[in-house]
């Protein structure tokens, strides 16, 4: 009964930090399709070949670095000169930056597997490239991107377990500053572990139910 | 531009050597755990193919679980958790096994899907000139099976790397902790983290451009 009730307290205490693991997810998703979708179509659709170079580069350095670096760079980097960003801002910065890098290449995968045919045709019956791109092109590659952006977002909410990492006061944060007071450690990380996988699920089931719904036809 | 460059210059000499060898532990840590993942994985992917329902249900458990559970989260539950239940590593064996057993649920996905991909007359043909089914597996389905999941594999290894960077939480001494030790001291973080995000970027790029040349045209 008593480790019952320990768990129940445990419970409280990390969900004090599951409003911030949500919105930190959240925004910082957002930001990340919408930044990866822009340079998605630079990248795919643009002709300035100095552009394409430089998205190459930014989603290279975004990949090959590890998020809890570029979270240190965001956070005490910047303000070693002057720039002070609030951990949660400088959370949601970071993963949306890395974010964009990685929903680009999920976009333009997208983009990549749409038959030639499909943009001749939309440009021979009249269409604007700019017409054929985002009423044509478009919801048929984000249709094919769905399910790994899926996937993405799942790995998103488990990343966002980084954080606690410059002090964002986030699930994990509460963690560890219980375990440093408590000593209940094995019972408070069992616990964090079946509250992520609490969030992860039902966001696995509405991926589900998007791609059931809006995902690439079956033949 | 010239404030920021010049911290390198002056402390070359002292960083350099830290840093080298703080790759060479990161570099180590990623490989032993990779090692450890590619065995658990294909164990894990040939379970999941079998006639024991059970044992395939437990592998399809075990991979959706991992899917949702962070990373940092097992790290912690096996490092700071089971000593509470007697059991003890210390840091490094500790981050060894934590990424071997996340990321073993991807690479038994990368192996499913290679194994899905081989056709069933492969094997019922190596079947039918009289190779055993062991020597079907391990001679005709399993070099097929590599090849197809070579690349994906080489982009999980990078994802593991930079993962890696997760046990300096449990003061294991690699690239991200040294980077940490060294801010502190010498109280110029913007430079020291950049160069540590270099450090990395130098072991995981190449691996990166390989995966891109060993992909099929099509997934390019």
């Amino acid at each position: 009964m008593t480790e019952l009730s320990t768990f129940i307290l445990i419970l409280e205490g990390l969900l004090a930090g599951a409003g911030v693991t949500v919105v930190v997810t959240l925004v910082s998703l957002l930001l990340s399709v919408s930044l990866g979708f822009v340079l998605a179509l630079v990248r795919q659709f643009g002709k300035r070949r100095a552009l394409h170079a430089l998205i190459d580069l930014y989603c290279e350095i975004m990949r090959n670095i590890p998020a809890l670096t570029h979270l240190f760079i965001l956070y005490f980097g910047l303000a070693s000169i002057g720039f002070r960003l609030s951990s949660i801002a400088a959370a949601i910065l970071g993963l949306g930056l890395i974010g964009g890098a990685v929903t680009c290449d999920l976009f333009r995968a997208g983009f990549a597997a749409l038959p030639k045919g499909q943009a001749e045709a939309a440009l021979a019956v009249g269409f604007t490239p700019f017409q054929t791109i985002l009423d044509i092109l478009t919801p048929q590659a984000m249709r094919i991107a769905l399910p790994s952006l899926g996937n993405y977002a799942v790995q998103l909410l488990k990343d966002t377990s980084i954080v606690s990492a410059i002090a964002a006061p986030e699930i994990m944060f509460y963690a560890r500053s219980m375990v440093t007071s408590s000593f209940q450690t094995t019972l408070i990380y069992t616990t964090v572990a079946l509250l992520y996988l609490a969030l992860a699920l039902p966001l696995m089931q509405a991926i589900r139910i998007l791609e059931n719904r809006y995902g690439r036809l079956k033949a | 531009m010239n404030r920021f460059i010049q911290p390198y210059v002056d402390n070359a000499g002292e960083w350099l050597p830290l840093l080298l060898e703080a790759m060479g532990k990161t570099a180590l840590l990623s490989i032993c755990a990779f090692a450890l993942s590619l065995v658990f994985g294909l164990l894990l992917a040939v379970c999941r193919n079998t006639r024991w329902r059970w044992l395939e249900r437990g592998v399809a458990l075990y991979v959706a679980t991992v899917r949702g559970v962070p990373l940092l989260a097992i790290l912690f539950l096996l490092y700071f958790g089971l000593p509470g239940a007697g059991v003890t590593f210390d840091a490094f064996t500790a981050a060894v096994l934590a990424l071997a057993l996340a990321f073993a649920a991807q690479v038994a996905e990368l192996f499913r899907a290679g194994l899905m991909a081989i056709p069933a007359g492969q094997r019922e043909a190596a079947l039918a000139v009289g190779f055993t089914p062991y020597q079907s597996f391990t001679l005709i389905v399993l070099p097929q099976v590599v090849r197809i999941s070579i690349a994906p594999l080489i982009v999980t290894f990078v994802s593991l790397l930079k993962d890696s960077s997760l046990a300096s939480l449990i003061t294991v001494d690699e690239l991200a902790l040294t980077g940490r030790a060294m801010a502190t001291e010498y109280f110029l973080p913007l430079q020291i983290y950049v160069a540590v995000g270099l450090c990395y970027f130098l072991i995981a790029w190449p691996f990166s451009l390989l995966s891109k040349r060993l992909a099929p045209p099509a997934a390019r």
